[in-house]
């Protein structure tokens, strides 16, 4: 398109300094014309403008001669950056015939390009030999940008939760960008985006227009409590756009008690202790602190733990205590439950563990120990009255 | 146990050859080895444990009892049988130690096998010793044998040996014959466990029945009646088996404390009582076998409400099921030894040639 305009324009020029038989003149050279009968006329010189607006003059083309006058328009910008379109009657023109005495209208569409200093553009309009000089205005700087926002980059939550940030892409490009979106999150972070309800990976903008997309962020399983940045990117191959959002994992409390050996099972013989090695595990994510051990058992049974108190358990790490278990004297033999719990502030678990009593083989000894006697006694008769 | 069987095995031979020949020896107990022609001549001792052995084994007495006990057998098994079929198709219904509820089973119109064993079994040893000493003594028979180089003690010690062996061998067949029949009607096999206790409940069985016969060779000793003897056995074992647990029972109501007030009271009553039914025998018996063929019996005494909390309701292992009844097969073995010991020195102190 611009390099359309251009060709015109040399064309036209060309046009020009053919018809004025070789004059050395450029367009600067004709910005006064000594004898033309043609005038150009629009009401506003000198216009204000944003970047990225268009402007739209109206340009009357009078004939003050006494003839038919043809006309070539002429346009001369100061940056090539900016854009115009000359139309009649919803067509681009070029060349003008007015009659005499009478005036046509030609619309000049000016688009003020987005990437532009502030400050006064001049513009001329030529129209064989009679200029209009015209002035816009930029009032501020202009862009030729991607803006990525988000409105609260900042969530606070725990681990097993999802994040989701609203941000807003805004092309500020002239033309409909493609982006891809991504985030440059560690591994075992999971990071998608959405917009208007279907995960995408890609969003086109229409120019200067904005799109709203969500970003979920999934921290992994394992993540400790802490903040963690995460940057996101919209790109496209001429402009990018960068954001971070925040995620604030306040811990979560998890604990678990479980033997040495994960068996659950121990035996004890009524009266006396078994001891049992127990790991009290802290799944969660933040620390714990003052982890009591207890246990729930049979009555008349005692247990005791070598460390009643585990001070501080960090996440992931397991703390190591042993638990004596010692059965009532009545125990039965057979199958008990003793429940032992570990417990901090925050969170508690038990394991139960099934402790399998055994009687004494005391008596078991002193009833040998009758039998003997009793077949001692049977000897001795068999000594004494025996052979007889 | 299999040298015992292998001793039987070499006894039956020898019988037949016995048998073979035209035999001189009539009702008593006659020393024959200076008849045997075999290069090693046996133990007096023996000669008179096979000659016993086979004296009961073709004895009327013994062929009536054995019959009505083997009946009974069949009809508790075949009771056992039913109940487990019936109750085969119900969810509820514990398979575990299934095999050993054919011995604890029962279908409601029969006793189960072990209560007739804990009923039949004194009967066969009173049947088997009533008479050991005081029919030869009447006899006459006791002086000649003894007039032959027999020890007195090989004699006493052979009438019990024998007995003991024929009655070894009558529970263990009949233990067997439960375990083949339940084999072929349910089509389970015993884990090795369950074996071991019915064994184990085979030999504390013999051990009981061992008791009555010693009971009843010392009541021989002592009565020179042979009838005096087997009338005072049966009463003993009459009185056991079936009024003695009455007349606790009667105790147990005219003594329970009238205000249950505390919970020692109640306990120091209740281990009172135990303590009196644990004198007899068949109660000692009882609480062996039940121990020994329900492996959920965790306790035979008084529970306090402290002992159940926290308790799963588990089997034993067998080891620790035998510990439990530990006391009880002392108690049934020490009583055993000693009646045998009774009747040892009773029966060497005693004028034998007298016959009455």
């Amino acid at each position: 398109m611009r390099a359309a305009c251009r060709r015109t324009i040399v064309s036209l020029v060309l046009a020009i300094i053919l018809g004025l038989g070789g004059t050395a003149a450029g367009f600067t050279g004709s910005v006064v014309s000594a004898a033309s009968a043609v005038e150009l006329y629009t009401p506003y010189l000198r216009l204000s403008a944003p970047p990225g607006e268009s402007i739209t003059y109206s340009i009357d083309v009078i004939n003050h001669g006494s003839s038919t006058a043809t006309v070539d328009l002429g346009f001369k910008a100061q940056s090539a950056d900016w854009e115009y379109e000359m139309t009649a009657g919803g067509r681009n023109v070029s060349r003008l015939a007015v009659k005499a005495g009478e005036s046509q209208s030609v619309s000049l569409t000016l688009h003020v390009p987005l990437e532009v200093e502030k400050g006064v553009y001049q513009f001329e309009v030529s129209a064989s030999g009679s200029v209009l000089p015209l002035a816009v205005e930029v009032s501020e700087k202009g862009t030729f940008r991607t803006e990525l926002e988000t409105d609260q980059p900042n969530i606070q939550g725990h681990a097993d939760s999802t994040f989701s940030f609203t941000a807003t892409l805004r092309n500020r490009t002239a033309e409909s960008q493609t982006y891809a979106l991504s985030a440059a999150a560690d591994p075992g972070w999971n990071v998608t985006f959405s917009s208007g309800g279907n995960n995408v990976s890609s969003l086109e903008v229409e120019p200067n227009a904005e799109k709203s997309v969500t970003i979920n962020v999934e921290p992994p399983d394992t993540v400790k409590a802490g903040t963690y940045e995460i940057p996101i990117k919209a790109t496209t191959n001429s402009t990018s756009a960068e954001t971070k959002v925040e995620v604030d994992i306040t811990g979560t409390y998890g604990i678990s008690v479980s033997t040495a050996d994960e068996r659950l099972n121990a035996n004890v013989t009524s009266g006396s202790s078994s001891k049992v090695d127990l790991v009290v595990t802290n799944s969660g994510s933040a620390e714990l602190k003052n982890v009591n051990m207890s246990a729930s058992s049979p009555t008349g049974w005692e247990v005791s733990f070598d460390k009643p108190t585990v001070e501080s358990i960090k996440p992931g790490e397991s703390a190591r205590v042993q638990a004596t278990i010692k059965a009532s004297k009545e125990a039965l033999p057979g199958d008990y439950v003793v429940s032992i719990t570990a417990s901090s502030a925050e969170k508690s678990a038990d394991a139960q563990i099934r402790v399998a009593v055994k009687s004494s083989v005391l008596w078991g000894w002193i009833g040998i120990l009758i039998i003997l006697a009793v077949a001692g006694g049977i000897y001795y008769l068999f000594r004494k009255y025996g052979r007889r | 146990m299999k040298e015992a069987i292998a001793k039987l095995g070499g006894w039956l031979k020898k019988l037949k050859i016995r048998a073979e020949r035209p035999s001189s020896d009539g009702n008593g107990i006659r020393k024959a080895n200076a008849e045997q022609s075999g290069a090693r001549t046996p133990s007096p001792f023996w000669v008179i444990v096979q000659k016993e052995f086979g004296d009961h084994l073709r004895s009327w007495r013994f062929g009536i009892l054995i019959g009505i006990t083997v009946l009974a057998c069949i009809g508790s098994i075949y009771g056992a049988v039913t109940s487990l079929k019936e109750s085969a198709g119900n969810e509820q219904s514990d398979t575990a130690f299934l095999f050993l509820k054919m011995f604890t089973a029962s279908d409601g119109t029969l006793p189960t096998f072990a209560t007739f064993v804990s009923f039949l079994g004194p009967l066969i040893g009173i049947a088997l010793g009533f008479d050991a000493v005081n029919s030869e003594r009447s006899k006459g028979t006791l002086g000649r044998l003894l007039s032959h180089p027999v020890y007195r003690d090989d004699f006493i010690l052979a009438k019990f040996t024998a007995s003991l062996l024929l009655i070894t061998v009558v529970l263990f067949s009949l233990g067997f014959l439960v375990m083949g029949l339940g084999l072929m009607t349910i089509g389970y096999p015993p884990t090795p466990e369950e074996f071991i206790r019915v064994v184990l409940f085979t030999l504390v069985a013999i051990v009981y029945v061992g008791f009555w016969l010693n009971l009843s060779i010392l009541f021989s000793i002592r009565f020179r009646q042979a009838a005096t003897s087997a009338l005072s056995g049966i009463a003993l074992w009459l009185f056991f088996s079936v009024f003695y647990s009455m007349i606790v029972g009667l105790i147990e109501r005219a003594t329970a404390p009238a205000n249950a007030t505390s919970v020692d009271q109640l306990l120091s009553h209740a281990n009172g009582i135990l303590l009196l039914n644990r004198l007899s025998p068949a109660y000692l018996f009882s609480e062996a076998t039940t121990t020994l063929l329900t492996p959920g019996v965790r306790s035979l005494g008084p529970l306090t409400a402290e002992q159940v909390v926290g308790a799963i309701a588990s089997p034993l292992p067998l080891g620790q099921s035998v510990l439990l009844v530990w006391p009880q097969l002392i108690g049934l073995l020490a009583a055993t030894m000693a009646c045998f010991g009774i009747s040892y020195a009773m029966f060497m102190r005693q004028e034998i040639r007298s016959r009455s």
